[in-house]
């Protein structure tokens, strides 16, 4: 009667309403991903993206697809000249390849996320025909899409601002931010665009549990995969969820990964001027060597130590001479790993990453080869440290700091401490240092002809006609 | 001399398996020269963890230590995931899946379900038939909720079928029953778990474990290994509610299979994940928000096991909807014979309202569906329906049947109160209808224990009936009663994926014919 001509009324206008903008959160993402232009992309934007585009467990995840997948000639792999796999698998392996050792960005609030758009979405380059490859700025625009899809999800959650504990940031926004991404790149309908995400959204979330593990470069690998996999749904005209991203009481959706969950719907790229990207307002962090975040505070201020040693008389560090050795650091139970066993463990170990500071005076690639990692002098050192957790150090990659206290045997203090890391967004890697890191890492598979042509391909993105040259020196 | 004492000074518990203890580590280089350092670090004493006790059971079990009685449920339940698979091949959400399938290709091949001579890698053959078995919401229900055979079946013959030595029936059974075990197990660690969900959708929390524990069974894992590819499957578990009732949900069901399926390939290739991913709260446990995980039973060669499936039996459905409109649909049909023995004549259209008291669950409460989907996740709809036509069958969430105008008449008279003491759980729920008559009198019916739940069983008879329309929907009738068969005698088939080729016999098309269906099927 009453009530349910109400409700039936209620539900008559909800649907006219459907046509209006912006009445769910999940409509104006959807909108978003399909309205915004090239032209919105600022000089700021597209200089900070850029850099981003500019990295075993990746060896038996190709094996693994190549092993039940014959080659299809679409979609390459970083590196492994004429293997070719189907884009969703291409996509997975490249983002394998990306995190496997976890060299790759770290925005605020915490992800990855670059590692899971940038390959979904040169599978998808790939996979277009010879003369309908994007242009630079299509690729260019799609990549800060899928950018900027993570940034506004993570900013709907409080939790999402410290360092995670339940679920692995990435494989709970990268995997939307790569259907985003995937979805603008593929010239989706706003609809279409929203259904990715909701298709995306169900294939979301892996628990912390198994970050410091081998499998954790597969939570970007399937990031990127499954995003790719839910754009390519949607546009088969897969429908979910029309209110994935909004918050519906005792019905979860995206909410389901967040304790406190507040979405607010993202401006019609029309509707605002210039659509402000939250790249423009918040730079990205890279890593100067392959360990997770946090272990760079300790680094930096375990390497002031090391100096400070070196410039006594006696200018070596033996652990005989150290008597304790104090870190002061954030309390993060999965990075606190008094004795790491693998090197997926010591990539998140503050005390290894002090203590191989304080040995070497600088961690690298190699601190973390078996050789390096077994020495006994680094076990020795590792016996020595303590860990506190002041109170005024937050698990926050905007606030927390590390403090590294040496006691010499003969009884002298040396301290040192670190705010802000250099790579850092307070205080980014120049351009320099920025591509020397990216030389180091691709020599290491390409011949140094293509890596200059990545370098320059990558510097005059926009300008391309055509994104070729960036595809064809990656095979 | 070096020596090392390990002085346990105290020891406490995290989690129910992992000890932790501060040990004092003495070293000594030489007597003199003690070194106490104060260690804190985590070891595993005398008991196992949660995961390892997993990985062991996984490993251990065979075919020794399935009972009768589990037997004989679990090949009901097989039997009605094929018959609903085979009617799900011809969904539009299927189509769209199989499409997305059709993409890549394989050296090894599995079989799509009803489509003759379209093959798959296992992966994209478990996905696809997955959507299958829950296109429509016709597959089984479990308690504590979730939907236990469609995650593992599609997995298994797929995998069975690109293995060099074909497992036998008897394998088959083993491994479908350990990954409805490991099911059963974790829905165990959560009392959150009892209730009707809200956040995660079952299948895709426990599904993807019991699917990577089947195939890890089939694939004969060792014990770390299945431990491994729990891990590995734990990454890819979790999906939120609000993608149920939408055509998005039986991708959960064909994603757990899949993503359990590759979780055991990485696993046997030697891909690692977390060892204590069961036992850590920040593994396993950040599904729930209570989580206490305890160990599975030793598994002794020739000792005796008990099943959950033992204790605790399925409900089968008798029409393709959530499980909650099966309480009011029989209150319904209950209620309209009462009406009708009072008065044969009378008009249904002369209802003035009706009240259905049920639990309070926001998924399942929709007054006026749009979708196929929404009327299956609507109690207002599937009351309606029952009340119009004396049941609800496949046919009643067609468009013509959805859109007829004495339904949508009939919606608009719907109220829905949510007693306090009808509780959101398979377990306990009821559904109590009272409809009022024009004239002023009123009928009312109550349902505790729909035909099907677990506390009153479909017989035999019933369940191979349903199986049988379902399956001759696509396949020969010939080809129906040979799986019927087949499952009946499952034990002693030598080769199971026989199973994946009769699940092609197509009633229209031959092997030699390769069609593609439109979407429109």
């Amino acid at each position: 009667t009453l009530t349910s001509t109400l409700t039936s009324t209620t539900r008559r206008q909800h649907a006219l309403q459907r046509t209006a903008p912006e009445e769910t959160v999940t409509s104006s993402f959807g909108r978003f991903i399909q309205g915004v232009q090239p032209s919105h992309l600022s000089p700021k934007v597209i200089q900070r993206s850029k850099r981003m585009v500019t990295t075993e467990v990746f060896d038996l995840a190709l094996q693994h697809c190549q092993h039940m997948y014959a080659p299809d000639d679409i979609s390459f792999v970083y590196g492994r000249n004429g293997t070719k796999l189907s884009p969703t698998l291409a996509a997975f392996v490249n983002g394998v390849a990306v995190h496997s050792m976890d060299f790759d960005d770290t925005w605020h609030p915490a992800t990855h996320p670059s590692g899971a758009v940038l390959p979904a979405l040169l599978a998808i380059s790939d996979m277009l025909p010879k003369n309908s490859k994007p242009r630079g700025v299509d690729l260019l625009l799609a990549f800060n899409v899928g950018i900027e899809i993570q940034g506004r999800l993570l900013r709907f959650s409080n939790e999402a601002r410290n360092i995670p504990k339940r679920f692995h940031p990435p494989t709970v926004v990268g995997t939307m931010g790569s259907a985003a991404a995937c979805a603008r790149l593929l010239s989706l309908d706003p609809t279409q665009c929203s259904n990715a995400l909701a298709i995306a959204a169900s294939l979301s979330g892996a628990p912390m549990a198994n970050a410091a593990t081998q499998s954790k470069p597969l939570h970007i690998g399937n990031a990127s995969r499954l995003g790719l996999e839910a754009a390519l749904l949607a546009s088969r005209g897969l429908e979910a969820s029309p209110l994935i991203l909004d918050a519906v009481p005792g019905v979860a959706g995206f909410s389901a990964f967040y304790e406190d969950y507040a979405p607010q719907p993202l401006p019609s790229p029309e509707e605002v001027e210039m659509h402000s990207f939250l790249l423009e307002e918040q730079d990205m962090a890279f890593k100067r060597f392959p360990a997770h975040l946090g272990m760079h505070w300790v680094a930096d201020a375990a390497a002031t130590v090391h100096k400070a040693l070196m410039d006594l008389p006696i200018r070596s560090i033996s652990p005989n001479m150290v008597q304790d050795i104090l870190l002061r650091v954030p309390h993060s139970k999965y990075i606190n790993r008094p004795y790491p066993e693998s090197e997926h463990q010591a990539r998140h170990s503050f005390q290894f990453n002090a203590c191989t500071a304080l040995l070497d005076g600088e961690v690298t690639v190699q601190s973390f080869q078996n050789e390096a990692v077994l020495r006994p002098e680094l076990y020795e050192l590792l016996s020595r440290v303590r860990v506190e957790h002041p109170q005024d150090n937050p698990a926050n990659f905007n606030r927390m700091y590390a403090e590294v206290e040496v006691t010499l045997v003969s009884g002298d203090v040396f301290r040192g401490r670190c705010d802000t890391f250099y790579g850092h967004w307070r205080n980014p890697l120049s351009e320099e240092s920025l591509k020397k890191k990216f030389r180091n890492n691709a020599g290491a598979v390409l011949t140094p002809d293509r890596v200059d042509a990545l370098v320059q391909a990558v510097d005059e993105l926009e300008y391309l006609d055509d994104c070729t040259p960036l595809l064809t020196p990656l095979q | 001399m070096r020596c090392v004492f390990f002085v346990v000074c105290s020891l406490w518990k995290v989690g129910e398996a992992v000890l932790i203890g501060a040990a004092l580590y003495i070293m000594a280089a030489e007597l003199s020269d003690l070194t106490v350092t104060a260690q804190l670090f985590e070891y595993t004493m005398l008991r196992k963890s949660v995961t390892e006790s997993f990985g062991a059971a996984v490993s251990s079990l065979n075919a020794a230590h399935l009972t009768d009685g589990v037997i004989r449920r679990s090949k009901r339940m097989m039997l009605d995931t094929l018959g609903v698979g085979l009617l799900g091949t011809s969904s539009p959400v299927f189509n769209v899946v199989l499409q997305h399938g059709k993409m890549y290709q394989s050296k090894e091949n599995s079989s799509v379900w009803g489509r003759p001579g379209t093959f798959l890698p296992p992966y994209y053959a478990a996905f696809v038939n997955g959507v299958a078995v829950h296109s429509m919401d016709f597959d089984d229900t479990w308690h504590p909720a979730t939907h236990p055979s469609g995650a593992v079946l599609p997995a298994l013959l797929a995998l069975a079928e690109t293995l060099h030595s074909k497992p036998s029936g008897l394998e088959l059974l083993l491994a479908f029953n350990v990954g409805l075990e490991v099911q059963g197990r974790l829905l165990r660690f959560s009392k959150q778990a009892h209730n009707i969900p809200k956040r995660f959708h079952p299948p895709a929390v426990v599904g993807v474990m019991g699917s990577a524990a089947a195939t890890a069974k089939l694939l004969g894992l060792s014990p770390t290994q299945s431990m491994a590819a729990m891990a590995i499957a734990c990454s890819s578990a979790g999906a939120p509610m609000a993608n149920a009732a939408t055509q998005t949900k039986p991708l959960h069901l064909g994603n757990a299979a899949r993503r359990g399926l590759e979780a055991s390939q990485l696993a046997l290739l030697g891909l690692e994940g977390n060892k204590q991913i069961l036992d850590l709260e920040s593994g396993f446990g950040v599904f729930y928000q209570d989580y206490i995980p305890q160990h599975l039973a030793e598994v002794t060669p020739n000792g005796h096991y008990r099943w959950v499936l033992e204790d605790q039996d399925i409900a089968f459905k008798r029409f393709p909807a959530h499980l909650g409109m099966h309480w009011v649909a029989d209150a319904a049909v209950n209620v309209r014979t009462q009406i009708l023995t009072e008065d044969p004549n009378a008009d249904l259209r002369q209802i003035k309202r009706i009240t259905l008291r049920v639990p309070s669950s926001r998924y399942i409460d929709r007054p006026i569906p749009d979708t196929e989907h929404q009327a299956r996740h609507s109690f207002q709809f599937n009351c309606c329906s029952a009340l119009l036509d004396g049941e609800v069958t496949v046919d009643s969430f067609s468009s013509k049947m959805m859109n007829r105008k004495s339904l949508r008449e009939l919606l608009h008279k719907v109220h829905l109160e949510n007693p306090e003491d009808n509780p959101a759980s398979f377990e306990k729920m009821y559904c109590e209808i009272m409809v009022e008559m024009a004239r002023g009198e009123t009928h009312t019916a109550r349902c505790n224990t729909f035909y099907g739940h677990w506390r009153k069983p479909l017989s035999q008879e019933h369940l191979v009936r349903k199986f049988k329309t379902n399956a001759s929907t696509v396949l020969t009738s010939g080809a129906a009663d040979g799986i019927v068969q087949i499952i009946e005698n499952l034990e002693k088939i030598p080769d199971c994926s026989v199973l994946g080729s009769y699940m092609q016999f197509h009633k229209h098309v031959t092997q030699r014919e390769q069609s593609y269906y439109s979407a429109s099927v």
